[in-house]
């Protein structure tokens, strides 16, 4: 008699290709766990990509979709992380083609899912700096909202998510070139907002642990910009924690 | 195996009341208006994350009910083993819910690495039995609480099995130490589309071994029908339903309600109506 793994991995297989010989009655109605699955995957899909959908239409979404799961079935029991892979699949998809940019706006949608079910920590004031020694400043390392997410890109998809809010928005003219920014959740909800390049290295840098006096020399900030920068790390109350670093030993 | 009863974990304070299932559209009702229902039930899996909507939702449902949490994602039949990731989540979510029930599905769900999110039948066998049985207690001890196992609604039958669906279930509770939820509704559309007898079937569960009731809707297509959870339970579920409290006496009942999810009015109003057969079951014994 077949094994428990065999006949698990028949109605896979079954599950997979309506042709595949399956031990179970009546064999029509495998059709029934074929299409809960396939809508289950599509469904958290659907959730998680709103503005592509509206951007590429139904049916060539759906084909996607189908491709997409042949080539990165879920992994796991929790659908949640069903569209983890879905930019890195576009973005080998339509490699070379003029739709290449939907990979980096399908990158952005995936930040937004992920933020919106990070924990938005209580942020520190600028007041905070005071604790530390003029000599110190350089050497401080922020902790950032765990919600936050940097991106950049060679195409102007902040606009294009920004502009496909609703349903039937016309087209984001592409030679708006390269854009980067942010994605957080605050309190009252998701923002998605497009950021100076400088400004956007400069939290870059931060976000990846490197000190202040490093995140500034990496943005090429000036002094004023750095001001600035500074200043917008604590207004936009980004900011969770603050340590200084601490230097291996010489 | 260790059986978790001779560990001494309790059962939870979830009242033999009706419940309702805590969905998206009704989080704001229910916790403002908060409807006279017994307690509330999560999906595991919606609660997995550190922050968001749902998160906030249910901290503030949970302050007001009694909780049991639901899973759909574990899929403890599943012979490559259980997702030792997925299971960590789920003892996160207990430590952060605490809730008085946790709940699974008798089913499978992976193969060859890859899930197919949703609650497949097993085969009826003693290998099953054994496969089961040792991956709900390998779970129950990782989770460190009991197990309801629930039967799932089935639309084919695999020719291999040996045993009556409600005997393979007896022997996982016996062997385990899980509880069992019984989904009246399920036992309904399993026996509809594949010619079972349902009457027969809560009759042959073991009297002590049932923790806790579903009741739902359900769809038809054709000849088969579809466990969608989408509409009022039929009168012929809420018959069965007499059946089972007769026999496994007055157990938390959920009304399980998620797709084409109506008022929170009406949900509460049909929570009332299990309200009022528990009741007529109390007064009968009283």
């Amino acid at each position: 008699m077949a094994s428990l793994r065999e006949l698990q991995a028949s109605f896979a297989a079954a599950l997979r290709d309506p042709d595949a010989a399956c031990a179970v009655l009546p064999t029509e109605n495998l059709s029934i766990y074929r299409n809960n699955s396939s809508h289950a995957f599509r469904a958290a899909l659907e959730i998680g990509f709103p503005v592509l959908r509206r951007r590429v239409g139904e049916d060539y979404f759906r084909q996607l979709i189908h491709l997409y799961r042949l080539r990165f079935p879920s992994r796991s029991g929790d659908l949640h992380w069903a569209g983890r892979d879905f930019s890195a699949f576009l973005l080998e998809h339509l490699h070379g083609t003029e739709y290449a940019w939907l990979a980096d706006l399908t990158r952005l949608e995936w930040s937004c899912e992920q933020s919106r079910i990070a924990s938005v920590l209580p942020s520190i004031g600028v007041e905070v700096l005071a604790r530390f020694a003029p000599e110190q400043l350089e050497h401080l390392v922020f902790a950032l909202q765990p919600s936050l997410r940097l991106q950049a890109s060679d195409f102007p998809v902040f606009s294009v998510w920004r502009a496909n809010q609703t349903d039937n928005a016309p087209p984001v003219d592409q030679s708006i070139g390269p854009e980067c920014g942010l994605i957080r959740t605050r309190a009252d909800g998701l923002e998605v907002r497009p950021l100076a390049p400088s400004l956007f290295s400069y939290l870059s840098a931060l976000a990846a642990g490197a000190p202040l006096g490093e995140a500034i020399t990496t943005s090429g900030l000036d002094q004023e910009g750095l001001v600035s920068a500074l200043g917008f790390v604590f207004s936009e109350n980004l900011a969770t924690a603050i340590s200084v670093e601490s230097k291996p030993p010489a | 195996m260790p059986r978790l009863e001779s560990r001494g974990v309790p059962r939870g304070p979830v009242p033999a009341r009706a419940g309702i299932g805590l969905r998206a559209v009704h989080h704001q009702a229910i916790v403002t208006d908060r409807p006279d229902v017994g307690w509330i039930e999560a999906h595991t899996e919606n609660y997995f994350h550190e922050g968001g909507a749902a998160v906030r939702a249910l901290e503030r449902a949970r302050s007001n009910y009694p909780l049991s949490l639901h899973g759909v994602g574990l899929g403890l039949g599943s012979a490559d083993g259980v997702d030792r990731e997925h299971l960590a989540r789920v003892k996160r979510a207990i430590a952060r819910f605490e809730p008085a029930l946790v709940s699974e599905h008798a089913c499978w769900g992976h193969s060859g690495g890859e899930f197919f999110n949703d609650l497949l039948p097993l085969p009826y066998t003693e290998e099953a039995v054994e496969v089961l049985s040792r991956q709900v207690g390998e779970a129950q001890d990782a989770l460190g609480t009991r197990l309801l196992i629930e039967n799932v609604s089935a639309y084919v039958t695999f020719e291999h099995s040996s045993l009556h669906e409600w005997e393979f279930l007896a022997a996982v509770a016996g062997i385990s130490g899980c509880g069992l939820l019984l989904d009246v509704n399920n036992v309904y559309v399993s026996s509809k589309n594949l010619g079972l007898d349902a009457r027969a079937f809560i009759a042959g569960l073991p009297p002590d071994s049932v923790a806790e009731i579903h009741l739902a809707g359900h769809a038809r297509n054709g000849s088969v029908l579809i466990d969608d959870h989408g509409s009022q339970v039929c009168e012929e579920v809420w018959q069965l339903y007499r059946q089972a409290i007769a026999r496994f006496g007055a157990l938390p009942t959920l009304i399980e309600w998620d797709t084409h999810i109506p008022a929170l009015e009406t949900l509460v109003a049909e929570s009332q109506r299990a309200d009022r057969i528990l009741g007529e079951l109390r007064g009968l014994a009283a």
